[in-house]
Protein backbone atom coordinates (compact mmCIF):
# COMPACT_ATOMS: atom_id res chain seq x y z
CA UNK A 1 0.00 0.00 0.00
CA UNK A 2 1.32 3.41 -0.94
CA UNK A 3 -1.28 5.34 1.02
CA UNK A 4 -1.85 5.10 4.76
CA UNK A 5 -5.18 6.67 5.60
CA UNK A 6 -7.16 7.90 8.55
CA UNK A 7 -10.25 10.01 8.99
CA UNK A 8 -10.03 13.42 10.63
CA UNK A 9 -13.09 15.63 10.95
CA UNK A 10 -14.82 15.44 7.58
CA UNK A 11 -11.69 14.63 5.55
CA UNK A 12 -9.66 11.56 4.76
CA UNK A 13 -5.93 12.05 5.30
CA UNK A 14 -3.84 9.97 2.89
CA UNK A 15 -0.12 9.82 3.72
CA UNK A 16 2.11 8.89 0.78
CA UNK A 17 4.60 6.36 2.13
CA UNK A 18 7.25 6.87 -0.51
CA UNK A 19 10.49 8.81 -0.81
CA UNK A 20 10.54 8.82 -4.62
CA UNK A 21 7.11 9.14 -6.18
CA UNK A 22 7.61 8.19 -9.82
CA UNK A 23 6.43 6.13 -12.77
CA UNK A 24 7.09 2.84 -11.00
CA UNK A 25 4.48 3.60 -8.34
CA UNK A 26 2.20 6.09 -10.15
CA UNK A 27 -0.32 3.49 -11.37
CA UNK A 28 -0.70 1.93 -7.94
CA UNK A 29 -1.04 5.36 -6.33
CA UNK A 30 -3.73 6.29 -8.85
CA UNK A 31 -5.61 3.03 -8.26
CA UNK A 32 -5.51 3.47 -4.47
CA UNK A 33 -6.62 7.10 -4.62
CA UNK A 34 -9.40 6.37 -7.12
CA UNK A 35 -10.61 3.55 -4.92
CA UNK A 36 -10.72 5.85 -1.85
CA UNK A 37 -12.73 8.43 -3.80
CA UNK A 38 -15.06 5.84 -5.31
CA UNK A 39 -15.77 4.43 -1.88
CA UNK A 40 -17.36 7.74 -0.90
CA UNK A 41 -14.54 9.90 0.50
CA UNK A 42 -15.38 13.40 -0.74
CA UNK A 43 -12.52 15.42 0.77
CA UNK A 44 -9.09 13.86 0.61
CA UNK A 45 -5.93 15.49 1.94
CA UNK A 46 -2.88 13.97 0.30
CA UNK A 47 0.16 14.28 2.53
CA UNK A 48 3.56 14.48 0.80
CA UNK A 49 5.61 14.84 4.01
CA UNK A 50 7.70 11.70 3.36
CA UNK A 51 8.21 12.41 -0.34
CA UNK A 52 11.45 14.00 -1.51
CA UNK A 53 10.96 13.70 -5.29
CA UNK A 54 7.94 13.56 -7.60
CA UNK A 55 7.99 12.96 -11.35
CA UNK A 56 5.43 13.99 -13.95
CA UNK A 57 3.83 10.53 -14.19
CA UNK A 58 3.01 10.65 -10.49
CA UNK A 59 1.65 14.20 -10.79
CA UNK A 60 -0.49 12.99 -13.70
CA UNK A 61 -1.97 10.32 -11.42
CA UNK A 62 -2.72 12.95 -8.76
CA UNK A 63 -4.47 15.24 -11.26
CA UNK A 64 -6.49 12.33 -12.62
CA UNK A 65 -7.71 11.61 -9.07
CA UNK A 66 -8.61 15.28 -8.61
CA UNK A 67 -10.76 15.18 -11.74
CA UNK A 68 -12.55 12.11 -10.39
CA UNK A 69 -13.04 13.75 -6.98
CA UNK A 70 -14.44 16.92 -8.56
CA UNK A 71 -16.81 14.90 -10.76
CA UNK A 72 -18.10 13.31 -7.54
CA UNK A 73 -18.59 16.73 -5.98
CA UNK A 74 -15.48 16.44 -3.80
CA UNK A 75 -11.96 17.86 -3.73
CA UNK A 76 -8.32 16.96 -3.05
CA UNK A 77 -5.97 19.18 -1.07
CA UNK A 78 -2.22 18.71 -0.96
CA UNK A 79 -0.04 19.18 2.13
CA UNK A 80 3.55 18.64 3.29
CA UNK A 81 5.33 19.64 0.06
CA UNK A 82 9.05 20.22 0.41
CA UNK A 83 10.41 23.36 -1.24
CA UNK A 84 11.54 21.56 -4.43
CA UNK A 85 8.18 19.87 -4.93
CA UNK A 86 6.35 23.11 -4.16
CA UNK A 87 8.46 24.85 -6.84
CA UNK A 88 7.60 22.07 -9.29
CA UNK A 89 3.87 22.55 -8.58
CA UNK A 90 4.31 26.27 -9.30
CA UNK A 91 6.44 25.66 -12.38
CA UNK A 92 3.73 23.57 -14.07
CA UNK A 93 0.87 25.64 -12.57
CA UNK A 94 -0.50 22.80 -10.45
CA UNK A 95 -0.65 25.36 -7.62
CA UNK A 96 -3.63 26.77 -9.52
CA UNK A 97 -5.27 23.35 -9.75
CA UNK A 98 -4.81 22.07 -6.19
CA UNK A 99 -5.41 23.73 -2.86
CA UNK A 100 -1.99 23.58 -1.24
CA UNK A 101 -1.50 23.87 2.52
CA UNK A 102 1.52 23.60 4.78
CA UNK A 103 0.07 20.83 6.93
CA UNK A 104 -3.03 18.78 7.61
CA UNK A 105 -4.32 21.09 10.34
CA UNK A 106 -4.15 24.10 8.04
CA UNK A 107 -5.92 22.14 5.31
CA UNK A 108 -8.74 21.20 7.68
CA UNK A 109 -9.22 24.82 8.67
CA UNK A 110 -9.02 26.05 5.09
CA UNK A 111 -11.24 23.33 3.63
CA UNK B 1 26.25 -3.14 -23.40
CA UNK B 2 23.11 -5.25 -22.73
CA UNK B 3 21.42 -4.70 -19.39
CA UNK B 4 22.33 -7.28 -16.73
CA UNK B 5 19.40 -9.58 -15.99
CA UNK B 6 18.26 -9.80 -12.39
CA UNK B 7 17.34 -13.05 -10.70
CA UNK B 8 15.64 -13.46 -7.35
CA UNK B 9 16.81 -16.67 -5.71
CA UNK B 10 14.59 -17.98 -2.90
CA UNK B 11 15.83 -20.88 -0.76
CA UNK B 12 16.02 -21.58 2.96
CA UNK B 13 19.47 -23.17 2.60
CA UNK B 14 22.27 -20.63 2.98
CA UNK B 15 24.57 -23.02 1.13
CA UNK B 16 22.28 -23.20 -1.92
CA UNK B 17 21.92 -19.42 -1.94
CA UNK B 18 25.69 -19.06 -1.81
CA UNK B 19 26.62 -21.70 -4.41
CA UNK B 20 23.90 -20.95 -6.96
CA UNK B 21 24.12 -17.23 -6.30
CA UNK B 22 27.83 -17.28 -7.02
CA UNK B 23 27.35 -19.34 -10.21
CA UNK B 24 24.69 -16.93 -11.46
CA UNK B 25 26.81 -13.89 -10.70
CA UNK B 26 29.75 -15.49 -12.51
CA UNK B 27 27.50 -15.71 -15.56
CA UNK B 28 26.79 -11.97 -15.37
CA UNK B 29 23.42 -12.03 -13.59
CA UNK B 30 22.56 -9.73 -10.71
CA UNK B 31 21.38 -12.10 -8.02
CA UNK B 32 19.11 -11.11 -5.12
CA UNK B 33 18.80 -13.70 -2.36
CA UNK B 34 15.92 -14.42 0.02
CA UNK B 35 15.71 -17.08 2.74
CA UNK B 36 11.94 -17.33 2.55
CA UNK B 37 8.80 -15.95 0.91
CA UNK B 38 8.55 -13.04 3.32
CA UNK B 39 12.08 -11.84 2.51
CA UNK B 40 11.35 -12.31 -1.18
CA UNK B 41 8.28 -10.05 -0.98
CA UNK B 42 10.35 -7.41 0.81
CA UNK B 43 12.93 -7.49 -2.02
CA UNK B 44 10.20 -7.34 -4.68
CA UNK B 45 9.05 -4.02 -3.25
CA UNK B 46 12.33 -2.48 -4.40
CA UNK B 47 13.07 -4.30 -7.63
CA UNK B 48 11.22 -6.44 -10.12
CA UNK B 49 13.61 -9.18 -11.28
CA UNK B 50 13.64 -10.78 -14.72
CA UNK B 51 13.13 -14.22 -13.17
CA UNK B 52 12.38 -15.84 -9.80
CA UNK B 53 14.09 -19.14 -9.02
CA UNK B 54 12.53 -20.70 -5.94
CA UNK B 55 12.81 -23.79 -3.80
CA UNK B 56 9.65 -25.76 -2.92
CA UNK B 57 10.37 -27.08 0.56
CA UNK B 58 10.84 -24.14 2.91
CA UNK B 59 9.74 -23.67 6.53
CA UNK B 60 6.53 -21.66 6.89
CA UNK B 61 5.34 -20.70 3.42
CA UNK B 62 6.34 -23.37 0.90
CA UNK B 63 7.25 -22.70 -2.76
CA UNK B 64 3.76 -23.47 -4.08
CA UNK B 65 2.13 -21.11 -1.56
CA UNK B 66 4.74 -18.47 -2.38
CA UNK B 67 3.93 -18.83 -6.10
CA UNK B 68 0.20 -18.57 -5.39
CA UNK B 69 0.70 -15.40 -3.33
CA UNK B 70 2.71 -13.87 -6.19
CA UNK B 71 -0.05 -14.74 -8.65
CA UNK B 72 -2.51 -12.77 -6.54
CA UNK B 73 -0.52 -9.53 -6.89
CA UNK B 74 -0.97 -7.87 -10.31
CA UNK B 75 2.55 -6.39 -10.48
CA UNK B 76 4.21 -9.70 -9.48
CA UNK B 77 2.09 -12.32 -11.23
CA UNK B 78 3.84 -11.96 -14.59
CA UNK B 79 7.39 -12.28 -13.31
CA UNK B 80 8.72 -15.50 -14.89
CA UNK B 81 9.01 -18.18 -12.22
CA UNK B 82 10.98 -21.45 -12.02
CA UNK B 83 11.10 -24.06 -9.28
CA UNK B 84 14.49 -25.48 -8.32
CA UNK B 85 13.83 -28.23 -5.80
CA UNK B 86 14.74 -31.73 -4.68
CA UNK B 87 11.07 -32.66 -4.38
CA UNK B 88 10.70 -34.23 -7.80
CA UNK B 89 7.95 -36.84 -7.52
CA UNK B 90 5.47 -36.89 -10.34
CA UNK B 91 2.57 -35.38 -8.36
CA UNK B 92 4.59 -32.43 -7.08
CA UNK B 93 6.03 -31.70 -10.51
CA UNK B 94 2.56 -31.64 -12.07
CA UNK B 95 1.18 -29.50 -9.24
CA UNK B 96 4.12 -27.09 -9.59
CA UNK B 97 3.88 -26.79 -13.37
CA UNK B 98 0.14 -26.09 -13.09
CA UNK B 99 1.03 -22.84 -11.27
CA UNK B 100 1.88 -21.14 -14.55
CA UNK B 101 5.62 -21.51 -14.11
CA UNK B 102 8.35 -21.66 -16.75
CA UNK B 103 10.05 -24.79 -15.47
CA UNK B 104 10.33 -27.25 -12.60
CA UNK B 105 13.99 -28.22 -12.21
CA UNK B 106 15.51 -30.95 -10.10
CA UNK B 107 18.14 -29.59 -7.69
CA UNK B 108 20.44 -32.42 -8.74
CA UNK B 109 20.64 -30.94 -12.23
CA UNK B 110 24.19 -29.68 -12.93
CA UNK B 111 24.29 -25.93 -12.30
CA UNK B 112 25.67 -25.28 -15.82
CA UNK B 113 22.53 -26.89 -17.23
CA UNK B 114 20.27 -24.79 -14.97
CA UNK B 115 22.05 -21.65 -16.17
CA UNK B 116 21.63 -22.73 -19.81
CA UNK B 117 17.91 -23.13 -19.22
CA UNK B 118 17.73 -19.63 -17.68
CA UNK B 119 19.77 -18.11 -20.51
CA UNK B 120 17.68 -19.81 -23.19
CA UNK B 121 14.49 -18.58 -21.58
CA UNK B 122 15.68 -14.99 -21.13
CA UNK B 123 17.08 -14.89 -24.68
CA UNK B 124 13.78 -16.06 -26.13
CA UNK B 125 11.95 -13.36 -24.14
CA UNK B 126 14.42 -10.72 -25.35
CA UNK B 127 14.08 -11.83 -28.99
CA UNK B 128 10.28 -11.81 -28.77
CA UNK B 129 10.39 -8.35 -27.19
CA UNK B 130 12.71 -6.98 -29.89
CA UNK B 131 10.53 -8.55 -32.57
CA UNK B 132 7.43 -6.85 -31.11
CA UNK B 133 9.21 -3.49 -31.01
CA UNK B 134 10.30 -3.90 -34.64
CA UNK B 135 6.74 -4.77 -35.69
CA UNK B 136 5.25 -1.83 -33.80
CA UNK B 137 7.85 0.55 -35.17
CA UNK B 138 7.26 -0.55 -38.75
CA UNK B 139 3.49 -0.28 -38.25
CA UNK B 140 3.99 3.24 -36.88
CA UNK B 141 6.20 4.16 -39.82
CA UNK B 142 3.68 2.73 -42.29
CA UNK B 143 1.03 4.95 -40.72
CA UNK B 144 3.43 7.90 -40.86
CA UNK B 145 3.37 8.16 -37.06
CA UNK B 146 6.48 9.89 -35.82
CA UNK B 147 6.68 11.59 -32.46
CA UNK B 148 9.64 13.64 -33.74
CA UNK B 149 9.81 15.08 -37.28
CA UNK B 150 12.29 13.47 -39.62
CA UNK B 151 13.56 16.78 -40.94
CA UNK B 152 14.14 20.19 -39.43
CA UNK B 153 11.98 22.97 -40.91
CA UNK B 154 13.37 25.83 -42.97
CA UNK B 155 12.09 29.29 -42.16
CA UNK B 156 13.68 32.37 -43.63
CA UNK B 157 15.88 34.11 -41.08
CA UNK B 158 15.53 31.37 -38.46
CA UNK B 159 17.43 28.21 -37.71
CA UNK B 160 15.44 25.50 -35.97
CA UNK B 161 16.86 22.30 -34.54
CA UNK B 162 15.57 19.44 -32.41
CA UNK B 163 17.19 17.14 -29.98
CA UNK B 164 15.30 14.20 -28.54
CA UNK B 165 16.35 11.19 -26.54
CA UNK B 166 13.85 8.56 -25.53
CA UNK B 167 14.06 6.75 -22.20
CA UNK B 168 15.95 3.45 -22.64
CA UNK B 169 15.36 3.83 -26.40
CA UNK B 170 11.63 3.17 -26.08
CA UNK B 171 9.31 5.57 -27.85
CA UNK B 172 7.83 7.67 -25.06
CA UNK B 173 5.52 10.51 -24.21
CA UNK B 174 7.47 13.48 -25.62
CA UNK B 175 6.34 14.67 -29.02
CA UNK B 176 7.63 17.33 -31.39
CA UNK B 177 5.85 18.54 -34.49
CA UNK B 178 6.15 21.33 -37.01
CA UNK B 179 3.22 22.49 -39.10
CA UNK B 180 4.09 24.82 -41.96
CA UNK B 181 0.89 26.43 -43.15
CA UNK B 182 2.49 28.45 -45.96
CA UNK B 183 5.64 30.53 -46.43
CA UNK B 184 4.42 32.84 -43.69
CA UNK B 185 3.13 30.81 -40.74
CA UNK B 186 4.89 27.91 -39.06
CA UNK B 187 3.74 26.26 -35.83
CA UNK B 188 6.20 24.49 -33.57
CA UNK B 189 4.87 22.04 -31.04
CA UNK B 190 6.46 20.39 -28.04
CA UNK B 191 4.40 18.17 -25.78
CA UNK B 192 4.98 15.72 -22.98
CA UNK B 193 2.37 13.09 -22.19
CA UNK B 194 2.68 12.26 -18.50
CA UNK B 195 3.82 8.67 -18.51
CA UNK B 196 6.56 6.73 -20.17
CA UNK B 197 7.23 4.13 -22.81
CA UNK B 198 4.49 2.63 -24.99
CA UNK B 199 1.42 3.83 -23.11
CA UNK B 200 2.53 7.45 -23.29
CA UNK B 201 3.69 6.99 -26.88
CA UNK B 202 0.25 5.83 -28.07
CA UNK B 203 -1.43 8.73 -26.30
CA UNK B 204 1.03 11.19 -27.84
CA UNK B 205 -0.52 10.38 -31.23
CA UNK B 206 -4.00 10.98 -29.87
CA UNK B 207 -2.85 14.39 -28.71
CA UNK B 208 -0.99 15.13 -31.94
CA UNK B 209 -4.08 14.37 -34.02
CA UNK B 210 -6.13 16.86 -32.01
CA UNK B 211 -3.36 19.48 -32.14
CA UNK B 212 -2.88 19.18 -35.90
CA UNK B 213 -6.65 19.37 -36.45
CA UNK B 214 -7.02 22.42 -34.18
CA UNK B 215 -4.16 24.29 -35.88
CA UNK B 216 -5.58 23.64 -39.37
CA UNK B 217 -9.11 24.49 -38.26
CA UNK B 218 -8.17 27.80 -36.66
CA UNK B 219 -5.92 28.83 -39.55
CA UNK B 220 -8.66 28.01 -42.07
CA UNK B 221 -10.93 30.33 -40.07
CA UNK B 222 -8.28 33.06 -40.29
CA UNK B 223 -7.33 32.79 -36.60
CA UNK B 224 -3.59 32.21 -36.09
CA UNK B 225 -3.58 33.09 -32.40
CA UNK B 226 -1.78 30.40 -30.39
CA UNK B 227 -4.14 31.11 -27.50
CA UNK B 228 -7.24 30.40 -29.61
CA UNK B 229 -5.66 27.21 -30.94
CA UNK B 230 -4.72 26.07 -27.45
CA UNK B 231 -8.26 26.72 -26.23
CA UNK B 232 -9.65 24.58 -29.05
CA UNK B 233 -7.21 21.76 -28.32
CA UNK B 234 -8.02 21.95 -24.60
CA UNK B 235 -11.73 21.94 -25.22
CA UNK B 236 -11.72 18.74 -27.29
CA UNK B 237 -9.36 16.99 -24.90
CA UNK B 238 -11.42 18.06 -21.88
CA UNK B 239 -14.49 16.46 -23.42
CA UNK B 240 -12.75 13.29 -24.57
CA UNK B 241 -13.01 10.83 -21.67
CA UNK B 242 -10.24 8.59 -23.01
CA UNK B 243 -7.51 11.10 -23.88
CA UNK B 244 -8.21 13.34 -20.87
CA UNK B 245 -7.42 10.41 -18.55
CA UNK B 246 -3.76 10.86 -19.47
CA UNK B 247 -2.47 14.40 -19.06
CA UNK B 248 -0.12 16.29 -21.29
CA UNK B 249 1.84 19.51 -21.32
CA UNK B 250 2.05 21.51 -24.51
CA UNK B 251 4.18 24.42 -25.72
CA UNK B 252 2.91 26.01 -28.91
CA UNK B 253 4.89 28.62 -30.84
CA UNK B 254 3.86 30.30 -34.07
CA UNK B 255 6.55 32.00 -36.17
CA UNK B 256 5.33 34.65 -38.58
CA UNK B 257 8.15 34.81 -41.14
CA UNK B 258 6.74 38.03 -42.61
CA UNK B 259 6.53 40.16 -39.46
CA UNK B 260 9.27 38.08 -37.78
CA UNK B 261 7.06 37.99 -34.72
CA UNK B 262 6.60 34.91 -32.56
CA UNK B 263 3.61 34.04 -30.43
CA UNK B 264 3.63 31.51 -27.65
CA UNK B 265 1.04 29.78 -25.50
CA UNK B 266 1.78 27.04 -23.01
CA UNK B 267 -0.21 24.43 -21.12
CA UNK B 268 1.42 23.19 -17.90
CA UNK B 269 4.77 23.37 -19.69
CA UNK B 270 8.17 24.55 -18.53
CA UNK B 271 9.05 28.18 -19.33
CA UNK B 272 10.72 29.00 -22.63
CA UNK B 273 14.38 29.88 -22.16
CA UNK B 274 15.23 33.04 -24.10
CA UNK B 275 18.82 34.15 -24.62
CA UNK B 276 19.04 37.82 -25.55
CA UNK B 277 22.28 38.49 -27.43
CA UNK B 278 22.23 42.25 -26.78
CA UNK B 279 21.83 41.82 -23.02
CA UNK B 280 23.92 38.62 -22.97
CA UNK B 281 21.32 37.21 -20.60
CA UNK B 282 19.13 34.12 -20.33
CA UNK B 283 15.54 34.90 -19.35
CA UNK B 284 12.40 32.85 -18.97
CA UNK B 285 9.08 33.31 -20.70
CA UNK B 286 6.42 31.69 -18.54
CA UNK B 287 2.91 30.92 -19.68
CA UNK B 288 -0.14 30.73 -17.45
CA UNK B 289 -2.05 27.81 -18.99
CA UNK B 290 -2.91 24.64 -17.10
CA UNK B 291 -2.19 21.09 -18.28
CA UNK B 292 -4.37 20.09 -21.24
CA UNK B 293 -7.76 18.72 -20.26
CA UNK B 294 -7.54 19.64 -16.57
CA UNK B 295 -10.10 22.43 -16.68
CA UNK B 296 -12.63 23.57 -19.23
CA UNK B 297 -11.12 27.05 -19.62
CA UNK B 298 -7.43 26.26 -19.15
CA UNK B 299 -6.46 29.85 -18.24
CA UNK B 300 -4.29 30.29 -21.34
CA UNK B 301 -2.42 33.48 -22.22
CA UNK B 302 -0.39 34.48 -25.26
CA UNK B 303 3.08 36.04 -25.39
CA UNK B 304 4.12 38.02 -28.45
CA UNK B 305 7.78 38.81 -29.00
CA UNK B 306 10.35 39.50 -31.69
CA UNK B 307 13.73 37.82 -31.81
CA UNK B 308 16.76 39.89 -32.79
CA UNK B 309 19.70 38.45 -34.77
CA UNK B 310 21.77 36.21 -32.51
CA UNK B 311 18.89 35.65 -30.04
CA UNK B 312 18.16 32.06 -29.10
CA UNK B 313 15.03 30.39 -27.79
CA UNK B 314 14.70 26.95 -26.23
CA UNK B 315 11.69 24.79 -25.50
CA UNK B 316 12.36 21.86 -23.14
CA UNK B 317 10.56 18.99 -21.44
CA UNK B 318 10.97 18.09 -17.78
CA UNK B 319 13.15 15.04 -18.45
CA UNK B 320 16.10 17.39 -18.82
CA UNK B 321 15.87 19.19 -15.52
CA UNK B 322 15.86 16.41 -12.92
CA UNK B 323 19.04 16.18 -10.93
CA UNK B 324 20.63 13.63 -8.62
CA UNK B 325 21.95 15.28 -5.42
CA UNK B 326 23.43 13.85 -2.21
CA UNK B 327 20.06 14.46 -0.54
CA UNK B 328 18.21 12.58 -3.30
CA UNK B 329 16.64 13.38 -6.61
CA UNK B 330 15.19 16.82 -7.32
CA UNK B 331 13.67 18.80 -10.14
CA UNK B 332 15.88 21.81 -10.68
CA UNK B 333 15.32 24.23 -13.53
CA UNK B 334 17.69 26.78 -11.99
CA UNK B 335 20.68 24.41 -12.17
CA UNK B 336 19.81 23.48 -15.73
CA UNK B 337 19.62 27.09 -16.88
CA UNK B 338 22.89 28.04 -15.20
CA UNK B 339 24.63 25.02 -16.74
CA UNK B 340 23.32 25.60 -20.26
CA UNK B 341 24.03 29.34 -20.23
CA UNK B 342 27.72 28.97 -21.07
CA UNK B 343 26.84 27.34 -24.41
CA UNK B 344 24.58 30.16 -25.55
CA UNK B 345 25.18 33.28 -27.60
CA UNK B 346 27.37 31.60 -30.22
CA UNK B 347 26.51 30.82 -33.81
CA UNK B 348 27.15 27.11 -33.24
CA UNK B 349 25.52 26.87 -29.79
CA UNK B 350 23.17 24.04 -30.72
CA UNK B 351 25.83 21.92 -32.40
CA UNK B 352 28.09 22.33 -29.36
CA UNK B 353 25.29 21.40 -26.96
CA UNK B 354 24.64 18.33 -29.05
CA UNK B 355 28.18 17.27 -29.85
CA UNK B 356 30.18 18.00 -26.73
CA UNK B 357 27.95 15.72 -24.71
CA UNK B 358 26.07 18.23 -22.52
CA UNK B 359 22.62 17.08 -23.63
CA UNK B 360 23.52 13.38 -23.68
CA UNK B 361 25.01 13.69 -20.22
CA UNK B 362 21.79 15.31 -18.98
CA UNK B 363 19.70 12.61 -20.63
CA UNK B 364 21.76 9.76 -19.20
CA UNK B 365 21.06 11.01 -15.67
CA UNK B 366 17.31 10.83 -16.31
CA UNK B 367 14.58 8.24 -16.19
CA UNK B 368 12.39 10.03 -18.72
CA UNK B 369 12.30 11.17 -22.32
CA UNK B 370 14.25 14.36 -22.91
CA UNK B 371 13.55 16.90 -25.64
CA UNK B 372 14.82 20.30 -26.63
CA UNK B 373 13.83 22.55 -29.52
CA UNK B 374 16.37 25.23 -30.37
CA UNK B 375 15.36 28.33 -32.33
CA UNK B 376 17.92 30.88 -33.41
CA UNK B 377 17.37 34.16 -35.22
CA UNK B 378 20.01 34.59 -37.87
CA UNK B 379 19.40 37.72 -39.86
Amino acid sequence: MILRTHLLDNALIADIQLKEANLSNADQFKAELHSLINSGNKYVIVNFEQVIYVDSSFLGALVSALKLAMNNGGDIAVVGLNSDIRSLFQLVRLDKVFKIYTNTQEALTGA
Amino acid sequence: MPKQSQILLVDDSPLVLKVIGRALEKEGFICHKANNAEEAFALLKNDIPDLILSDYQMPGVNGFEFRQSLMAVPEFKNIPFMFLTSVTDHDHMIAGMSLDVIDYIDKDTPIAFVISKINNFLNSIRERHEHTIRELSSAAMALNLYSVPKETPRINGFEIDFWHKSFENYPGGDFIDVISINNRYTFIILGDVMGKKWGAWFFSFGYLSYIRAAVRLCVSEGDVSTRSIMQKINSVIYHDPVVSEVLSTLSLIMIDAESEELSYTGAGDLPLLYFCKAKNRLDRISSAGLLLGVSKQGGFDEHLFTMRPGDQLMMITDGLIDKETPAGKKTDLNSFTSEIERYLGKSDSFMTLKNDGFLNEKANEQIDDCSLIFIQKNS
